[in-house]
């Protein structure tokens, strides 16, 4: 059972702002698709909850050839796999959200939500990393952007503090050359991975590698990018052999977690054939953009 | 499709209760709101096993809007089971007296003004327990040194079943090759979307007014009856719509008797429903087995011998374990014949979540040990998985020795068609396979461990002086569409529309008793019973007609269309609405009236009629990451004579559904006896995105035992697919899997096992 | 902990209810107001059952605090058929049987109707994934497909 709050309805941002940082005891409130699950079982009891559900000036989606992507904290999944211009020019991000929970969680849910949950099995966190977004959050004292993969501190938790909300997400332009790809090993379509990879790579003019990013889901206490095989495959020819290396390298660097669903050593195994896959993938994305 | 042309029976027929359905109007047990109504709560055991030493209740009771708390202190503690012939079977009191015996067994439940303070008040209800050493698995349990889960079972064996025919030794004697293997099945959830549910109102009458959301309104009936001390006629059963039982709802529950012993104290209405985590802790499960078969064959594929052993996970209590442990031995021979079959099954206690009836009943675990067997025997001896499947199936007018009489048995023809249909997909690619399976099905129980008086199922058709029907039956629809199923027979007997009869179904204060929705049964038993209910009305509304018309005595009449005329003569007749309103002046004002029933009479061991079907599964496993994608499923199912459509349509497809759930994707994994899984994230139901296309081939039969010659449809197409896919993946990857459900790390498991083995050899 | 008045519209009438803020709009729907339509099969936001339209889309109401609804517009089951008239998909779910036990109907035809409304042309894979968040236990889904497809190909149209 939810236990009782006191409602507060901010009219504006600068509102919400202002309430979050004049109460202590306070949650924030959107979509609520993460949040109301835990408050039902009684695992978080905010005094205060702040729904900033109606607060429009963060619900945007914005797009510029130099600037890049911006979407604002309070836009819905569903907006975002629903939008023209990130289907063009990120369709990774499109496809990931098509796979996020279900339709109506989507239209209720947001970008901001789930970024600040910091579930390391969330879709959007390992994805963002690897077309190397940043995360702009603050409070009535002031604003701050970190890179994403800086944001996630630990299971559930960001660098967020007290009085800051999460205000957009950031994703640089589109380079010449670049691949992105993302996917997440389940039972059922709909669900969280059991592990993830998301993989991109940027390709010299010649064809051998600029930069790749690794990042997995669900394999340790935030999304984790296996720095250790980007550097690996810098500089170097791409093929099968080398994708499988970094599979390797991946499957070691995890810390994934035993549950009833897989073992240890089947979500690294797995982890290992995702990263293959998904390095291809982007490779070849890459070679034809 | 050589079936008789009928006006009604297997035509395109709306569910008569759709309209309803689609439009929210269909209230659930789940819906029902009474004045006054109370809230209850449950409160559960924690430990596995322990004995209760005191409960106190005082805080609960303090805590405002609290009204009452109930222990088993406060019941008769009567123990009790559906299975009422045998009293030793009978061994559960919903709230225990003296000692819990698996975790989310009930102790206490609350009743107040709402939810949250019944809620509430569970965790201010002190118990103190003595914890005892408890165990979870049966062959754990088996053995001397185990701790006693029911006072005076040794070994903690609750039933065995024995069954055997012919020369066993000597068929083996007789068999070329034999092989044996040991397989473990698991459990599974009936997962209704509507969770267990009782409204409660004992009035100071001394009637008990139950809504329930259940299988069988008179099980329920008579459950409640025998533990509260009221006579079965003050007990008034009313299942309105119920959201699914799959055999997971004809016992007495927690909600029915909590909500009951609460309304009895207060006289006032009490609802308890359960929230989807008890529902999954604390409503008993499918079976979980542990079966060793052994088989013998002759090289040109003649079956000889089969000796299998079982040990089922009947957890806690009885319920229907004892049922399942006979039926899954009885079909786990099935479709086949044997010259030597030997079967022991035990079914032992644990302390873990009890087991009990759920769709296909003991069947599939049975099917999924049995039909891969085979295909691995076929492989070892190089022979033809059909062509064994076809030399040793059952036929028309064949006798399971001692147990059971054929009579329509469509299985060659069944066999027949999916060989087609495997062939016509030709070669397929890499790690992609199709796997058969065949098995058949009762229709409905011959043995009455209820012990009940009455026929097993019974009607009332009443003719209205419009012509409308009023039919009153005992079967339950549970979304199944026996409602529907049932106008159909009743319009087609009549000659009547399926929009002129009003189905009453569903209360026991104006229903006739009957055992209800579980076995395959309804569309038989109950089906003959409208049949002989509608033939009886018919015949005395022609009497009329005879009458009236003054025709040749040597001249047939019938109803067709609500056209009442001569057979011989069609366009001679007159209205169906018309005669029915002579017949009414004619019998002094008074409706016509018809009465049927039937109980299965010199039908064997088992069940008067057996479906048959043979199923192929079309199935892909990556071999990287073990995943599996179902691609295909088609089925060629002999069923008699279909009767409602679209109601066989939506049981195919549902059962295919279930049972490739329990085949690849539901588990029920537990540790120290609690369950892991508890909820819709972690238990893995399928879902739209992996339902694949399910096709049905339907072979025609004509089962003289079934109303035009139906049988079951629904609970037997459940039985064959996690052996089909088993097989399929044999077929892919030539790994054999003997562990349900087929997870991606068991299929990687066995293929680096398969590496191994063959890097040995070389 | 004070409540607060809720002011939205359910099937096209306007209501005003004294809630608590915790209350969720499914429980606004069924205990407030009464429409027993929509119901409710976990505790995890996983079954879809509690499915009805705010402004037009899906959304699971057993995870939808109602006081966020303050101006909207809700749609359960009962609001699909007028006068009497039943709505397209409804029509369809008839003709396909595309239900069985009927506790997921309710949910289902709310997450058919938003999807037929958004979608053009869409694929067979598409109609699937549009029910992805709700749960059948009875039917397998493929009647529940045909039905959604027949509607999205014009075989049904508004009486």
């Amino acid at each position: 059972m939810i236990n009782d709050f006191h409602y507060l309805k901010p009219a504006s941002l600068k509102d919400a702002l202002a309430m979050y940082a004049e109460h202590d005891d306070c949650k924030v409130i959107c979509g609520g698709q993460s949040l109301l699950i835990v408050m039902r079982q009684g695992m978080v009891a905010p005094e205060f909850l702040l729904d900033i559900k109606h607060v429009k000036e963060l619900s945007y989606i914005k797009y510029d050839d130099k600037d890049g992507l911006r979407i604002g904290a309070t836009t819905t999944h569903r907006e975002i796999e629903k939008s023209d211009i990130i289907a063009k020019k990120y369709p990774v991000l499109v496809a990931m959200e098509e796979k996020l929970a279900s339709i109506q969680t989507r239209n209720w849910g947001t970008i901001g939500g789930n970024l600040a949950h910091a579930d390391p099995a969330g879709d959007p966190g390992p994805v963002l990393i690897a077309l190397k977004a940043e995360i702009k959050f603050g409070s009535s004292s002031g604003e701050k952007t970190v890179p994403l993969d800086e944001f996630f501190v630990d299971y559930f938790e960001t660098k967020m503090e007290h009085g800051d909300l999460v205000l957009e997400v950031h994703v640089p332009a589109p380079e010449a050359k670049f691949g992105c790809a993302y996917q997440k090993f389940n039972l059922l379509d709909s669900d969280m991975g059991i592990v993830a990879a998301a993989a991109s790579v940027a390709l010299n003019a010649d064809g051998t590698c600029k930069e790749a990013r690794i990042v997995l889901g669900n394999a340790g206490p935030v999304p984790l990018r296996v720095t250790k095989a980007e550097d690996l495959l810098k500089g170097k020819k791409l093929d099968d052999k080398i994708f499988a290396e970094a599979g390797g390298i991946a499957s070691e660097e995890a810390q994934p977690v035993a549950d009833i669903h897989a073992s240890e050593e089947h979500r690294r195994h797995v982890l290992g054939v995702l990263t293959k896959r998904m390095l291809k993938k982007a490779f070849e994305q890459a070679q034809k953009a | 499709m050589s079936h008789a042309k009928y006006s009604v029976i297997n035509t395109h027929v709306h569910n008569i209760d759709g309209v309803a359905k689609v439009t929210g109007r269909a209230t659930y047990t789940f819906d029902v709101n009474l004045p006054g109504m109370l809230h209850g709560k449950i409160l559960r055991s924690p430990h596995p096993h322990a004995k209760i030493l005191s409960i106190d209740t005082t805080r609960a009771l303090e805590l405002p809007g609290v009204k009452i708390v109930v222990t088993g202190k406060d019941t008769l503690g009567i123990k009790q089971g559906i299975w009422r012939r045998y009293e030793e079977l009978c061994d559960e009191q919903v709230l225990p007296l003296e000692k819990v015996r698996y975790i989310g067994e009930p102790v206490a439940a609350v009743a107040a003004i709402t939810e949250e303070i019944a809620e509430a008040a569970l965790d201010l209800i002190d118990v103190e327990y003595e914890v005892l050493p408890a165990v979870y698995e049966p062959l754990e349990a088996i053995k001397k040194e185990a701790p006693t889960i029911h006072e005076g079972v040794e070994r903690n064996v609750n039933v065995t079943r024995h069954i055997e025919w012919g020369d066993v030794d000597e068929a083996f004697e007789e068999a070329d090759y034999i092989r044996e293997d040991w397989f473990k099945c698991s459990g599974q959830a009936h997962m209704c979307m509507e969770t267990r549910a009782a409204v409660s109102s004992f009035t100071p009458e001394g009637k008990l007014t139950c809504w329930a959301s259940t299988q069988s309104a008179y099980y329920t009936q008579g459950l409640l009856a025998g533990v509260l001390g009221l006579r079965e006629g003050d007990v008034r059963v009313l299942a309105p719509y119920v959201g699914g039982g799959f055999g997971g709802k004809f016992e007495l529950d927690a909600a029915m008797f909590c909500s009951a012993v609460m309304s009895m104290k207060l006289f006032k209405p009490v609802k308890v429903v359960f929230s989807r985590e008890e529902d999954f802790i604390a409503s008993k499960r499918r079976t979980p087995m542990f079966y060793y078969v052994r088989t013998g064959i002759k090289k040109d594929g003649t079956f000889c011998a089969r000796e299998s052993r079982m040990f089922s996970n009947g957890g806690a209590y009885t319920g229907m374990g004892a049922t399942a442990l006979y039926l899954s031995g009885f079909f786990h021979s099935f479709p086949y014949k044997w010259r030597g079959y030997r079967y022991d099954g035990y079914r032992v206690y644990t302390n873990t979540l009890p087991s009990t009836s759920m769709r296909g009943f003991g069947a599939p675990q049975a099917m999924f040990c049995s039909e891969q067997q085979i295909d691995w025997i076929c492989a070892d001896l190089g022979l033809d998985p059909f062509e064994v499947r076809r030399k040793n199936g059952h036929t028309e007018g064949y006798e399971v020795p001692g147990q059971a009489f054929i009579a329509s048995c469509g299985l060659e023809q069944c066999i027949n068609e999916i060989e087609k249909w495997v062939k016509s997909k030709g070669k397929l690619p890499a790690n992609r396979g199709i796997g058969i399976s065949s098995c058949g099905f009762m229709s409905g129980g011959i043995f009455n461990w209820f012990d009940s008086p009455y026929s097993f199922s019974s009607a009332v058709v009443t003719i209205n002086v419009d012509g409308t029907v009023e039919l009153h039956v005992g079967c339950q629809d549970i979304g199944q569409g026996s409602n529907t199923t049932m106008a159909i027979i009743a319009a087609e007997t009549l000659g009547v529309k399926v929009e002129d009869i009003r189905v009453h179904s569903g209360d026991t204060a104006h229903c006739p008793a009957d055992l209800g929705a579980w076995g395959s049964r309804q569309t038989l038993m109950a089906g003959n019973a409208v049949k002989m209910a509608c033939e009886d009305a018919k015949k005395q509304l022609l009497e009329f007609a005879y009458a009236e018309m003054g025709i040749n005595i040597v001249y047939d009449l019938d109803i067709k269309d609500r056209w009442v005329h001569i057979v011989a003569r069609p366009e001679r007749g007159l209205k169906y609405e018309e005669l029915v309103k002579k017949a009414l002046r004619a019998k002094d004002g008074q409706r016509i009236m018809g009465r049927g029933y039937y109980t299965p009479h010199r039908k064997g061991m088992i069940s008067p009629a057996y479906s048959y079907m043979m199923q192929a599964v079309d199935a892909e496993v990556d071999p990287e990451t073990g995943k599996i994608k179902i691609h295909e499923v088609m089925t060629a199912h002999d069923c008699g004579q279909p009767i409602n459509q679209l109601g066989l349509i939506g049981q195919l497809e549902g059962a295919a559904s279930m049972a490739l759930g329990y085949a690849y994707l539901e588990d029920m994994p537990m540790e120290d006896g609690k369950l892991m899984n508890p909820n819709l994230v972690d238990y893995k139901v399928i879902k739209a995105p992996e339902m694949p296309e399910a096709g049905i081939i339907e072979i025609d039969t004509y089962e003289p035992e079934g109303p035009y010659g139906a049988k079951e449809a629904g609970e037997g197409l459940t039985n064959p697919t996690a052996a089909a896919l088993g097989n399929a993946i044999y077929s892919a990857m030539g790994i054999q899997m003997k562990e349900l459900p087929i997870t991606p790390e068991r299929v990687l498991k066995a293929l680096r096992e398969k590496k191994e083995q063959e890097a040995q050899k070389k | 902990m004070e409540k607060q008045v809720l002011r939205f519209k359910v099937n096209g009438d306007e209501y005003e209810v004294f809630i608590h803020p915790k209350t969720l709009l499914a429980e606004v729907i069924r205990d407030h107001l009464g429409l027993t339509g929509t119901k409710r099969g976990c505790e995890t936001v996983s079954c879809g059952a509690c499915t009805v339209n705010v402004n037009g889309k899906s959304v699971k109401s057993c995870s939808v605090l109602a006081i966020q609804c303050e101006g909207m517009e809700v749609t359960t089951v009962e609001g699909l058929e007028k006068n009497g008239k039943l709505s397209p998909i409804q029509r369809s779910f008839l003709d396909h049987g595309s239900y069985q036990c009927g506790f997921c109907t309710p949910g289902m035809l709310m997450s058919a109707t938003a999807f037929i409304s958004e979608a053009k042309n869409p694929t067979k894979e598409q109609v699937k994934e549009s029910i992805e968040g709700n749960i059948c236990r009875c039917t397998g889904y493929n009647s529940i497909v045909r039905a959604i497809e027949a509607v999205t190909q014009g075989k049904y149209k508004e009486e």
